[in-house]
């Protein structure tokens, strides 16, 4: 009966933005300023190009910029065309090729980034994406597509890693769907706000507001998550539930809910807002977790190990929400999506039963080093959202270089780091179970031998 | 005669042993049946180790293999379909899907046939 209901509800809140997005015509997720289509035809002399439109078949000319050369461009091959509004009606910023040819560094390297992306997921509930879509688009892929292919591997991802976690007994569904539910407004606010900042300030405005609420969230959550862990392992002491936490469960403000694998009732009251800013921060720097783990932990006093696994429920409702909206643009390379599940569906599993060898600070101390060194790649890309604000001189392209590298490589860390702190508390772990269990069994035969 | 646990499994052994699977499987299994109590070992017996599953890891790892060379054999045409957008979004959701299941139930196998278990 319950599951059933589960189901019913899954299956409206799918279909729902599937229905009147199809039929209207558009999510409205992707970017707008963005053709999808077949280049047909050169026409050097005039520096232009014959563009077919994708679905409509609409036949338009575009013109391109001063800096492409007319015998670079690609013909008969699917692109995404992003026009400059600012030069002019139909004239081409960029041009980027959707499919990019699959080679076997490619493969691999998808195969693997999934694989840790999946174990990272599976053990902190979040994770993976924040690293996928860069890794992505250094490999070629547009940006558009490597968030709608990422998004796209996502949900049947958490779908999988949320079941395993259920079968565990750590997944609360009535607090991830209560959770998703408000996310999913949240989102809409996030974006809301996204395009005043882009409207007001720019592209640049908007990268330094992304930037900012990345490293500020980061750092304060991470240092936080980071102090709670360490004073944890240091007493070994099993994890308590925060006085916050507390506080807002005395609190009986109608409607009151009950969550029985968190083992929580409190308020409605207090369970929206932390919706709210999980699916806020989702639509503003894509990695909600960040902010609905620990907000499920102090916040509502869920232990990490129940939060962690509620959040694979949120984000499946949430990446299904999302796949839908760029699916219906267009946009997913499903190869892509593929290749990265290929490695995520394992990784996430490994992860999942990982979470039952290990004590609760141990999620605590990945999420938080994780958040912390993601924050430092996002840190290094500021002074150049500065500079192109003209609020700092003009940076050398050494500098940017550098900083770049920084950025990328400061991912990379952040994903083996945790992806080495998972396996070796996952091996002690399993040793130590293997242990008890012998020395169980010898403790039997003897005392019944 | 009193019987000790001890004995039995030492029975147990002997007939596995000799190739005797089933009689000392049967040796095993009665008694955890008689403690009334299937769910819980009975204590002292010998654990029955669980049969891996190497036939369906080995299946759905077919399933998926296929299903990854038919989609790449055919990149071009699905790659071109997939985007069309509007109601076309069924098809990479729908796939995504599908592989999940397919390919999830094989990693699921995979790391019982690899002895990676949860903790009971």
């Amino acid at each position: 009966m319950y599951r059933k209901l589960l189901f019913m509800l899954l299956l409206t809140l799918i279909s729902l933005p599937l229905a009147s997005a199809a039929l209207a015509g558009g999510g409205d997720g992707p970017p707008k300023d963005m053709l999808k289509g077949i280049i047909t035809q050169v026409q050097p002399e005039a520096h232009s190009i014959t563009f077919e439109k994708d679905g409509t078949k609409e036949i338009v000319t575009l013109i391109l910029p001063a800096a492409m050369k007319a015998e670079d461009v690609r013909l008969n091959k699917k692109v995404l065309v992003s026009l400059d509004k600012h030069a002019g009606e139909g004239v081409i910023k960029d041009i980027s090729i959707m499919f990019m040819d699959m080679t076997l560094t490619r493969i691999i390297t998808l195969l693997v980034v999934g694989l840790i992306g999946g174990l990272l997921s599976g053990f902190i509930g979040s994770g993976g994406a924040f690293v996928l879509t860069p890794a992505m688009m250094s490999l070629g892929v547009p940006g558009a597509v490597a968030v709608a292919s990422n998004m796209c591997h996502k949900f049947p991802k958490a779908m999988v890693g949320a079941y395993k976690r259920y079968k565990y007994g750590q997944a609360d569904i009535k607090l991830g769907l209560v959770m998703a539910a408000t996310a999913i407004i949240g989102v809409q606010i996030g974006i809301k706000m996204q395009k005043y900042i882009l409207n007001h300030f720019g592209n640049a405005g908007s990268n330094l507001y992304v930037s900012f609420v990345f490293m500020v969230v980061l750092v304060l959550v991470g240092g936080y998550v980071l102090y709670d862990a360490y004073k944890l392992a240091k007493g070994k002491g099993e994890a308590t539930v925060s006085k916050l936490a507390l506080r807002l469960q005395a609190i009986n403000l109608p409607p009151m809910m009950h969550f029985k694998v968190a083992k929580v009732t409190i308020s409605a009251w207090v369970t929206i807002p932390v919706g709210l800013l999980t699916g806020m921060l989702a639509a503003t720097i894509a990695v909600g977790g960040f902010i609905g783990v620990p907000g499920m932990i102090y916040v509502v006093g869920a232990s990490a190990v129940v939060a962690s696994a509620t959040e694979l429920i949120i984000a499946f409702v949430m990446g299904a929400w999302g796949s839908i909206q760029w699916g219906l643009s267009g946009l997913i390379d499903i190869r892509l999506t593929l290749l990265i599940l290929a490695g995520s569906l394992i990784g996430v599993q490994l992860g999942a039963l990982g979470t039952t060898y290990v004590k609760d600070y141990m999620i605590k101390i990945v999420m938080a080093s994780t958040m912390l060194i993601v924050a430092v790649s996002r840190g290094a890309k500021v002074p150049g959202y500065l500079a192109d604000l003209d609020l700092i001189p003009v940076l050398q392209s050494q500098t940017t270089a550098a900083l770049e590298q920084i950025s990328f490589w400061a991912l990379v860390t952040a994903l083996g780091s945790a992806a080495l702190i998972i396996t070796i508390a996952m091996t002690k772990g399993m040793l130590q179970a293997k242990h008890e269990r012998e020395a169980q069994q010898l403790a039997h035969v003897v005392t019944n031998g | 005669m009193n019987v000790s646990n001890f004995d039995k499994n030492m029975s147990a052994v002997a007939f596995a042993e000799a190739g005797e699977f089933e009689t000392a499987r049967g040796m095993l299994h009665n008694e955890t049946a008689q403690r009334g109590n299937a769910s819980q070992p009975a204590r002292g017996a010998a654990p029955l180790r669980k049969k891996k599953p190497y036939l369906p890891a080995i299946g759905f790892g077919l399933v998926s293999i296929s299903l990854y060379v038919i989609l790449f054999s055919n990149e071009q045409l699905v790659t071109n379909t997939f985007t069309m957008g509007g109601w076309y979004t069924v098809l990479p959701v729908g796939g995504a899907f599908l592989f999940s299941f397919i390919h999830g139930a094989f990693a699921s196998n995979l790391l019982n046939v690899l002895g990676l278990e949860a903790k009971k």
